[in-house]
């Protein structure tokens, strides 16, 4: 494996072709393969079921072509026995196969594919390079249908009744994405589903978007598919709500297919003894969400539950998190750092080159003439010192290049070869081995951007070879040794907000041995979690609740500052200095990283009567003031009465009774007889256009509740979408099974509320029936939607950002979940984006995993390659403002001699501030490196290269063009 | 875990061989006795010794990165299971961790274990890593590039 | 124009997009013709306008900023 050099000869020469998985089958690739172009490890692998000498014991083509010798096939599998502290499970899912079932016809009818299928064939890299044509005949189709929960939210054969959680989302992007393929106005699509369940941060935007964008949502479920003519495209039979049957022909239809188990997974599940859900997914509970049921073994990703990838990602940043807890006193102990000599001083030497020219086996040399090239490297000015190797990034040959530096004297080195995006740091390393700075090699990319990509034209790829090594040569003359900064890390954390998120943060970061201080605003710790009686897996949350501010105040790395908050923040990264207003005294505390809990509460309705009808309240007013009554036991209750309540048409409509709720009672009773719940109060409008996530869950819970305890008690809950997502489905189903009604209505189309003497009526139209109705109700509860914590004071001293919404934004949606945009910041719970109590802690875990990533180095080694001030720079300030990471301020520096002493207190500063100071001191840019990404933004705004960027400044750039140009 | 024999590391550090034994004895270098008159001990606790004893850090560097490159060299890290004298709870706190699963779950956990310190063992089924995040085309809500 | 006529192109060139473009092309084996003398930088903002001019009065014949 390590002799492989990714060239390729072997797939081209092998002789055997296979279906490729990866691009689910709708190419070929051959038994030597690599899975996909940018694969990590990047080295071709034989596939054993396929490969010809592994069958049958001939062939052996690529053994002969192999460059390098790399093909070995007596490398196959054997047994490693390794010892380990702790195992992390993450085998993720498989996606629902629908070939077996008939009705969806896929594979029966050839323009039928799967979300998979269709996310390959619009990708870039996939079978058709991006090129987006049906299977039928090839032809672009223009009238493109999705049909949702295929293999979700369905008891009916494939026994997956949870919701997926990623398939509404995947779908809209794949009809977005699609237009982007198509050309012509003509190109339509048309999304099937049952709820859009748009439940994450800022997808509910995306939604909304699409609908403007023409994408047609049907709510309907195809119930027949049938092959259109000539086996071209298909065609669907659906019914409208309206009761109306429609037949409709599509070019393609796309069947988005859910995420399951695999067997894989089972059978790993059994081999490593852990306990799996109903659904074969692993079982964990809501206070340890990555913890399986046998210890120091974790779970995390879609292994856990069906989850999109940034849930995915945190949650793995949360069992690396628990698993490093229960390792701590083992940390470092297995791992090694580097060390290097201490590199010569060459700032009096000439520039000596040394240029080194990869053969690559055949791979540059067959097409372009190394020797020529080789030959014209001699020719540049300071170049010392010219060799060809057949493959200058070998072993061996970092060996002779290190004894070249030496024996030649060197001090620059070139490397025609590869890519330096994989290949530089090696490179460096052989100069640091050898004494050298390691930003004294340059790379010249004669393989992906010459050979291999002009292969019909050898002597143009040879003569732009030569330009690249030239412009290599050019470069690196005009290099200089980049010293890399070290920043100690100042080995403690803050935590803002001690709520469920920043308590459990708290704890994991000190139970990794490193001091924490836990900023609460309020005099109480416990946040939301307060209020909240159960989590949506049924737990009791006040004892766990309890425990968590129990170990906090109780652990001695944990200092808890309540009624506190941050009132200024300097630093950066790995050394941050705040003073923090602990009731009204102010303390100066330092600290390497952060962790934003910052919270959310629920919103204040303004609609529905709130506020001038007691008998209307919110979830939390309705689960603290009436919901005792149902969770006494059902029998202690016998006697009591229960209130009328009733549902008749609007009596403007007529006489028709139907549904009538008949346990009427009178008077004294206690138990409510008809509860209504609106759903998305005040969310998923425009003046809050987002999904709170939870609330369709606790309505759907709480009404379990009430069923459970009292069957006659009537519950009706009016909403939009209902987005049970993942295992929560499983909350709408049985809420359906006890008779809890469940009444869409449209967002123009509001329930009109109007209290009563003795009910609160609840008007509003069944879509299904046609027909308006009216709700007698003793209660109407008001999903409200959850808003953030003001993070304004946040924003503004630590200059991170937030959404529209106000929520906290991650440093990227899917890959940096519980990362933000500032480095050595993170970010758990709602503050971040509405979610439950298991999501909250995963976070919150996550936000501990990563900022002990940084706690846990003593210093930081800085890249070189950053932004600096040359003595050109007069202090316009312009590359301040467009510095995206606000690495750059402006500063009044004295010149040479000034007597600072004179200037003391308030006043000097004062004068400092307005640069006056008799037209002696100047005004200067200064750049902070730990926060500098070396972009060079500022450099280009800069009108008199008074800032620069190291390793790619004005000069190293222009005697680049220059050389290309010569 | 470095494996030694008592004359080579005597040469390396440019001590008497009856030097090193009377170390080890003296507990000065805590090192256990292993199989073939050979001696182990923890990277962490040599380097501990290298920088009591005051040997020269690239004498420390030469012996540890030979340790690395060479199978037969006099000093060599030994990478199976370590003999434990207290199997039952010592092994708990091994500083190492193995991931199953080379998606993007798997990645994001073997990345932050190995950040903070951890040796993981990252396990995939398949030739690369990626997972079906990889088979994706664009990720929403930003459309970005999965890859 | 005469038709023969190969225009020089100057390319600067994204290390994290374009560049790994230029990467993956290679290992895709995409075929284009070899006009373009790629310049790697950290970003294409990192492109003073005075590089762009440089280029053009040097000779250039065209310039290409990717990113």
């Amino acid at each position: 494996m390590e002799k492989c050099i990714a060239c390729g000869l072997c797939a081209e020469k092998c002789p055997k072709k296979v279906d490729d998985e990866f691009n689910m089958g709708i190419n070929k690739r051959r038994a030597a393969y690599i899975k996909y172009g940018q694969s990590v490890p990047l080295k071709y692998a034989i596939d054993p079921e396929n490969c010809i000498h592994l069958i049958r014991g001939k062939c052996k083509a690529c053994e002969k072509f192999c460059p390098t010798g790399a093909i070995n096939f007596d490398d196959t599998a054997k047994i490693v026995k390794i010892d380990v502290g702790a195992v992390i499970l993450a085998p993720g899912f498989q996606p629902f196969d629908p070939s077996p079932y008939d009705i969806y016809g896929y594979g029966r009818i050839d323009d039928v594919v799967t979300s998979l299928d269709y996310e390959r064939l619009l990708s870039a890299g996939g079978p058709n390079m991006g090129h987006l044509i049906r299977p039928s005949d090839h032809q672009e189709p223009k009238n493109i249908a999705w049909i949702q929960c295929i293999g979700s939210r369905n008891n009916n054969r494939c026994d997956n009744t949870y919701c997926s959680s990623v398939c509404c989302m995947y779908a809209i992007k794949q009809a977005l994405v699609t237009a982007e393929h198509l050309s012509g106005d003509d190109v339509s699509q048309t999304i099937f589903f049952m709820d859009i369940r748009s439940h994450g941060k800022d997808f509910e935007r995306y939604y909304e978007n699409a609908k403007t964008q023409g994408i047609n949502f049907v709510r309907a479920r195809p119930h027949t598919i049938d092959p259109g003519p000539d086996g071209v495209g298909a065609s669907l039979r659906f019914t409208t709500e309206t009761g109306e049957t429609i037949q409709q022909f599509f070019d393609m239809v796309v069947l988005s297919i859910g995420l399951e188990a695999s067997k894989h997974s089972i059978a790993l599940a059994q081999t490593f003894g852990v306990e799996l859900d109903t659904y074969k997914f692993a079982q964990t509970g809501s206070f340890l969400p990555v913890s399986s049921s046998r210890p120091g073994i974790f779970v995390t990703g879609a292994f856990q539950a069906p989850k999109a990838i940034p849930r995915a990602v945190a949650q793995a940043s949360a069992a690396a998190s628990t698993a490093a807890v229960m390792l701590t006193e083992g940390r470092g102990t297995l791992t090694t750092r580097k060390t290097w000599p201490e590199p010569l001083d060459i700032s009096d030497a000439e520039p000596a080159v040394g240029v080194f020219v990869c053969s690559c086996g055949i791979n540059i040399a067959n097409i372009v003439d190394v020797t020529e090239v080789a030959r014209h490297a001699s020719t540049l000015p300071n170049v010392v010192y010219v060799e060809n190797n057949l493959f200058t990034c070998s072993a061996d040959t970092q060996e002779l290049i290190a004894e070249k530096i030496r024996t030649h004297g060197l001090n620059r080195i070139v490397i025609a070869a590869c890519t330096p995006r994989t290949h530089e740091p090696l490179f460096q390393e052989t100069l640091k081995d050898a004494r050298l700075n390691g930003y004294l090699v340059e790379m010249a990319n004669i393989r992906n951007q010459n050979a291999w990509v002009h292969q019909r034209e050898p002597e143009r790829a040879t003569e732009k070879a030569k330009y690249q090594v030239s412009m290599a040569v050019a470069k690196v003359v005009n290099s200089v040794p980049l010293a890399q900064e070290m920043l100690k890390v100042i080995p403690r954390a803050l935590v803002v907000g001690g709520g469920v998120s920043g308590m459990t943060s708290a704890i994991a970061i000190a139970d990794q041995g490193f001091e924490t201080v836990l900023l609460e605003k309020s005099a109480a710790l416990g946040g939301n979690a307060l209020s909240i009686e159960k989590t949506f897996k049924g737990e009791p949350v006040r004892p766990m609740l309890e425990s968590l501010m129990e170990k906090v105040t109780a652990h001695p790395g944990i200092t808890v500052e309540t009624n506190a908050k941050i009132t200024s923040v300097s630093g950066s990264v790995g050394s941050f200095v705040s003073d923090i207003d602990v009731g009204g005294q102010i303390k100066k505390i330092e600290y390497g990283v952060a962790v934003m809990a910052t919270g959310g509460r629920e919103a204040v309705p303004t609609e529905y009567h709130y506020g001038s009808d007691e008998r209307v309240m919110t979830h939390l007013e309705f689960d603290g003031n009436v919901m005792g009554i149902f969770r006494k036991d059902a029998k202690a209750r016998k006697n009591e009465k229960i209130l009328p309540g009733s549902v008749r048409e609007d009596s403007s409509v007529g006489e028709i009774s139907h549904r009538d709720v008949s346990m009427a009672g009178e008077g004294t009773a206690e138990v409510p007889g008809s509860i209504v719940f609106i759903q998305c109060v005040g969310s998923r409008e425009p003046e809050r256009p987002y999904c709170s996530r939870m609330c369709c869950v606790h309505s759907v819970k709480t009404a379990i509740t009430i069923k459970e305890s009292s069957p006659e008690t009537s519950v009706y809950i009016l909403n939009r979408d209902i987005r049970t997502y993942g295992v929560w489905e499983k909350h709408y189903q049985r809420a359906r099974e006890l008779g809890v009604i469940f009444i869409r209505y449209g967002v123009h189309d509001k329930p009109r509320v109007n209290p009563e003497q003795d009910y609160i009526s609840v008007k509003t139209i069944d879509p299904i029936l046609q027909m308006p109705l009216e709700i007698h109700a003793d209660f109407l509860v008001l999903a409200s939607g959850v808003v953030p914590n003001d993070n304004s004071e946040i924003i503004q001293l630590f200059k991170c950002s937030a959404n529209e919404d106000g929520f906290l934004n991650e440093a990227h949606p899917k890959l940096r979940p519980v990362d933000m945009s500032v480095d050595g910041l993170f970010l758990a719970g709602m503050c971040n984006y509405p979610k439950p109590i298991d999501e909250s802690i995963e976070q919150a875990m996550a936000a501990a995993s990563r900022a002990c990533v940084v706690l846990s180095k003593e210093t930081m080694e800085l890249d070189a390659i950053k932004s600096f001030v040359t003595e050109r720079c007069d202090g316009c300030a312009l590359c301040l403002d467009v510095c995206p990471y606000n690495a750059i301020s402006l500063k009044t520096v004295e010149p040479p001699g000034q007597d600072t002493a004179k200037l003391s207190g308030g006043q000097g500063d004062e004068l400092k501030e307005q640069g006056g100071l008799n037209g002696r001191a100047k005004k200067q840019i200064i750049t902070d490196p730990a926060l500098c990404k070396g972009c060079g933004i500022c450099f280009a705004t800069c009108p008199k290269e008074g800032i620069m960027v190291h390793g790619f400044t004005m000069n190293e750039l222009k005697a680049q063009v220059a050389a290309a140009l010569a | 875990m470095l494996i030694f024999n008592v004359g080579a590391l005597a040469r390396q550090i440019g001590v008497h061989r009856n030097t090193v034994t009377n170390w080890i004895k003296s507990g000065k270098l805590a090192a256990r006795p292993a199989t073939a008159k050979k001696y182990i001990i923890s990277e962490q606790e040599f380097r501990k010794f290298c920088t009591r004893e005051q040997v020269q850090g690239n004498i420390l560097n030469r012996i540890l990165s030979k340790a690395d490159a060479e199978k037969e060299a006099p000093i060599t890290r030994k990478t199976q299971k370590i003999p434990q004298r207290e199997p039952s709870m010592k092994q708990k706190n091994l500083g190492s961790v193995m991931v199953v699963g080379g998606g993007i779950a798997g990645i994001q956990a073997s990345l932050d274990l190995a950040d903070s310190g951890y040796y993981v063992y990252l396990v995939e089924k398949s030739s690369g890593i990626g997972g079906a995040m990889a088979q994706l085309d664009k990720t929403f809500p930003t459309n970005d590039c999965a890859m | 124009m005469n038709d023969n006529f190969e225009p020089v192109i100057i390319g600067f060139l994204c290390n994290w997009c374009a560049y790994a473009g230029g990467d993956l092309a290679g290992v895709s084996r995409l075929q284009y013709p070899p006009n373009m003398r790629a310049v790697r930088v950290m970003c294409s903002g990192m492109v003073h306008p005075n590089l762009v001019a440089d280029a053009i009065n040097q000779g250039a014949d065209g310039v290409i900023v990717m990113g």
